[in-house]
């Protein structure tokens, strides 16, 4: 089924660095969350395993043949995100699950992937240099709508994480100045009348705290606060794997999810941050390295725009512990406990795996 | 072929993508220096926060000293109470749980509420008390809620507790919350939150020797506030014991005596200052103070009309009235400007400086003797004293006498009281001195102001003929049953220089005025010799008007407005006890003050002296 010659060019490199970064995480997930019930540790374990296989499973189906099919993906990704504004299920106050039978699942997760191959698939029809504005807002158009749908649940972390996608494959693409102008208005409008109709009130508490958390220490401040007392008390070489007292005596909030990050911090401190900052900056540099190698257009908007998807995520969420950035519930990729993110991560790896390995094939 | 045309055609769009990649590796290492900034340069400050999460300090309560009177009967003591306390962190739904506690602990659910929205700026893991001096009942009923209240936690702490209520209440003084203020002194910079404090009495007198030190436990605490490890502890100390020089059976007596009327009664060791019974009435339970809420029974006290909260006997101002006349009579004699052959007469009524002064007795005491002016109270034997003695000197005799200064007695909040002199008119009044004054402040009228304490030590001065002591309280401090420091015997001293045969003199006619069917008699004990002085007497509050004490100088209202004084000695020779009776609207001195003080000498006598 699959040529040997495509197994000779997986790249193996980019799935240890992937699994390097899993277990670092998974290191701390076990570290924050060993003392409560849950077996989160056990549970990510088993994420990795399922992500694992699906990596591979995944690589069988030639990405083109995705790239082809990508609308209906989309439309389906769509369905399933007005589904579960009707029937999803709360958490963390937000409606972003969808109960199957056996499993739970974000669909807001598996539409990334979707929406990058409908961009590749979109895009790699542009041959000019610069696209036009009107290419630009029609591509833009597309990605709107999960966004919209992803904010009502509301998940605004998920939701703000498609635009850099769409913006990159822009970029990408190639821009003018005045097309450039044209979508920045648009965002800044679109902006202002979120701020004002769309936002919650807690979202906009945790934005306007985030310049001053020290204000208003239990509200929403609160978590940005301890977070940074967390990296801070940890000090050049940490209090030790297990010893955090802000992680294991639960004053960090979201310790094995969102904030996964303030717990390497504060057990293994600034050498175990540049430790792991340098682990994924590898893992990262291997992705950008593999833009371009494809056998067509598609492909290098698809490894392009996963490479951007997973940094554009890491820096939000690393920006987000150490206080820079409003708490939007952007998980760590790779890192933070949880399926949905996990899955889709790999899927997105393994999608650049795709690309990669066919790319001496030509049609 | 393909693949050289899509090559050629991706170069735009791979260098776009080396530039992104660019911008990510700035972004490393901008991240790399904010986790610098964070972790290296600002570690110290976030360890310390990360520090005091996890650290938690409780005061462990201490007891203060008991305080025991003369004969080891405690009148202060500390009992066993229960709090309970409310950690928001620990509601699952606030609303609901108020709701559930309002109900449990009988407590309206707004003024719950309005109790925890004062501490809203307090960490939500720290324990609101919501209610303090818990029934067992309600014990029993959080108790038994535990599993389903994980929010509620009760405390036990020693509570003050004052056994016999009122009794001595204006002695031993009361506790109250220390606030924010005074937690600023330096005196109280140590004290826990909410610790309590002496506000009056012997209570605040004695502040430093009564207050233990809280001991100091730290632990371990998580985010909700649950203590997980005891790092250390150091043990609470009990604060000193004091014994006071009050006798439980002489002040039970007088605060009976005192019943129903307003006033105060001072009983005294006339050779020590001892001071054995002194009572204000009338009073209120101290118990009820002691608590960190201001319930509406305290603000009742506070708002009365009648002044509860205030010490009579040591902060009440009164007109001395005729018990003034000892001074003057002790003036006179040491003035020579009379002796025992001295005579007036008295015909109810005289004119001094054009003005007329009368006696109380209208019909007259006719030729009144030195000795028959103090048995008799007589105002124009003294009025003829007075004027002959003048102001300067009436003052000068009254201050050595031991008026218009603090007598020293070991409670806080004495008042001096007034004795005028043209200069203090002038300077107080802008009006000069009439001498029509000088006739009034001759009979102990006027601006003359004092309090019962110091017309108790006036007397003890006279008992010892001459020989000053100090009232107090005061009798010993010990901890752990080890004496400590014992004051019970403050040296006393020679501090008038009047002849001891002056102060016979007097007594004689004090010894006449309740043996010899003088103004005193009421007072008598057959058999112990008491010497006594009576006055009757308007009173002159504080905040007393000019207009005010015109009215009450009209006779129609001189009855009903008149204060009762006895004050007296015995026996007459090697003295023993000073009572002073004062009965605010008590009529005459004679027939309201001394029967009371007559009870008192037999009490006195019936204990102590054989």
């Amino acid at each position: 089924m699959i040529d040997r010659s495509l197994v000779r060019h997986i790249d193996w490199i980019l799935i240890s660095l992937l699994l390097l970064n899993s277990l670092v995480g998974l290191a701390f997930i076990y570290s924050s969350s060993h003392y409560m019930p849950g077996n989160y540790y056990l549970k990510q374990m088993a994420w990795i395993a399922v992500g694992m296989l699906a990596l591979f499973l995944f690589l069988m189906v030639d990405y083109k043949a995705l790239v082809s099919f990508s609308f209906y993906f989309y439309i389906l990704a769509l369905v399933a995100l007005v589904g579960v504004l009707f029937f999803g299920r709360i958490v963390a106050g937000a409606k972003s699950w969808l109960r199957l039978s056996f499993f739970q699942f974000q669909p807001s997760e598996l539409t990334k992937i979707f929406l990058i191959l409908l961009l590749a698939s979109v895009f790699s029809k542009f041959r000019q240099d610069h696209i036009s504005w009107k290419k630009g807002l029609l591509s833009g158009a597309l990605t709107v709508g999960p966004v919209i749908l992803v904010a009502m649940q509301p998940d605004l972390g998920t939701a703000l994480s498609y635009i850099p996608i769409f913006l990159a494959a822009l970029i990408l693409a190639g821009i003018n100045m005045k097309t450039f102008v044209y979508i920045m208005i648009v965002t800044m409008v679109i902006g202002v009348i979120g701020w004002n109709f769309g936002l919650k009130d807690y979202q906009k508490d945790r934005l306007t705290t985030l310049i001053s958390p020290s204000n208003d220490p239990l509200g929403s401040g609160y978590h940005i606060l301890q977070s940074k007392i967390a990296i801070g008390s940890g000090g050049f070489l940490g209090k030790g794997f297990r010893k955090g007292t802000q992680s294991q005596l639960r004053f960090l909030p979201a310790r094995h999810t969102d904030f996964v990050f303030s717990v390497i911090g504060e057990e293994f401190g600034f050498l175990g941050v540049t430790l792991s900052l340098m682990c994924y900056f590898f893992f990262l540099y291997r992705l950008y390295q593999s833009v371009g190698l494809s056998s067509d257009r598609a492909g290098v908007y698809i490894v392009f725009l996963v490479a951007v998807l997973i940094t554009f995520q890491f820096f939000i969420n690393v920006m987000m512990v150490i206080g820079l950035f409003p708490i939007t519930g952007t998980p760590l990729p790779l890192l933070s406990y949880g399926g949905s993110s996990l899955l889709t991560n790999y899927l997105g790896v393994s999608l650049v795996l795709n690309v990669k390995m066919r790319r001496f094939v030509f049609v | 072929m393909k693949q050289e045309k899509i090559y050629e055609d991706l170069y735009p769009i791979l260098r776009r993508a080396r530039l992104i990649f660019v911008f990510v590796v700035v972004f490393f290492i901008f991240l790399i220096l904010n986790f610098w900034k964070v972790q290296i340069l600002d570690h110290e400050k976030y360890w310390a926060r990360s520090e005091a999460n996890r650290m938690r300090e409780i005061a462990l309560p201490y007891q203060r000293g008991l305080i025991i009177d003369r004969e080891g009967i405690i009148l202060a003591n500390n009992e066993a109470s229960f709090r309970v306390s409310l950690i928001r962190e620990n509601c699952d739904d606030y609303d609901k749980s108020c709701r559930k506690i309002a109900r449990l602990l009988n407590i309206e659910e707004p003024v719950l509420k309005e109790r925890i929205g004062k501490y809203a700026s307090v960490p939500l893991f720290k324990p609101i008390v919501i209610k303090e001096n818990l029934s067992l009942e309600e014990v029993a009923m959080i108790e038994a809620r535990k599993l389903e209240l994980p929010e509620l936690i009760l405390q036990s702490e020693p509570k003050r507790f004052y056994p016999f209520g009122s009794l001595a209440a204006h002695i031993i003084g009361y506790l109250q919350e220390l606030s924010p203020e005074e937690m600023k002194k330096d005196i109280f910079r140590e004290r826990p939150l909410g610790d309590l404090v002496g506000k009056t009495g012997i209570e605040k007198q004695y502040e430093t020797a009564l207050v233990g030190d809280h001991g100091l436990l730290v632990e371990v605490v998580d985010s909700l506030g649950r203590g997980r490890e005891e790092v250390a502890r150091s043990a609470a100390l009990k604060g000193q014991d004091l014994t006071i020089t009050l006798d439980f059976d002489i002040q039970k007596e007088v605060e009976e005596l005192l019943q129903e009327r307003e006033g105060a009664i001072i009983v005294m060791d006339v050779r020590t200052g001892e001071i054995l019974a002194l009572a204000s009435y009338p009073n209120y339970d101290p118990n009820k103070f002691i608590s960190r809420f201001t319930s509406e029974e305290w603000l009742d006290l506070v708002n009365s009309p009648e002044f509860p909260l205030e010490n009579r006997a040591i902060r009440g101002l009164y007109s001395p009235g005729s018990v003034f006349k000892l001074a003057m009579a002790l003036g006179a004699l040491d003035l020579e400007i009379a002796n025992e052959e001295t005579t007036f007469i008295c015909r109810g009524e005289t004119t001094i400086y054009n003005h007329p002064f009368s006696c109380w007795r209208e019909e007259g005491h006719g030729e009144m003797g030195f000795y028959d002016a103090i048995r008799h109270s007589c105002n124009i034997y003294f009025y003829n004293l007075g004027k002959e003695m003048g102001i300067e000197e009436i003052s000068r005799y009254a201050r050595m006498l031991g008026f218009g200064a603090p007598t020293g007695i070991d409670l806080p909040g004495e008042y001096v009281g007034l004795v005028p002199d043209p200069q203090w008119k002038e300077e107080n009044k802008n009006e000069p001195w009439q001498k029509g004054e000088t006739i009034s402040v001759s009979i102990g009228q006027s601006f003359l102001l004092v309090t019962p304490i110091q017309i108790a030590t006036h007397t003890a001065l006279i008992a010892n003929r001459g020989i000053r002591v100090t009232p107090h309280l005061f009798g010993s401090l010990s901890s752990n049953g080890v004496e400590r420091e014992n004051r019970s015997n403050i040296p006393s001293s020679r501090a008038v220089n009047i002849d001891p045969s002056i102060f016979e003199q007097v007594i004689q006619g004090m010894w006449q005025a309740v043996n010899d069917q003088g103004t005193g008699w009421a007072a008598m004990v057959s058999g112990y010799d008491v010497c006594g002085k009576t006055g009757s007497t308007q009173l002159v509050s504080k905040d007393r008007s000019e207009e005010e004490a015109k009215e009450e100088g009209e006779e129609e209202e001189e009855e009903m407005k008149t204060h009762s004084w006895f004050t007296g000695f015995a026996p007459r020779d090697n003295p023993e006890i000073v009572v002073t009776v004062l009965v605010e609207y008590g009529g005459m001195g004679g027939t309201t003050a001394a029967p009371l003080a007559r009870k008192l000498f037999n009490l006195y006598r019936k204990k102590y002296d054989r």
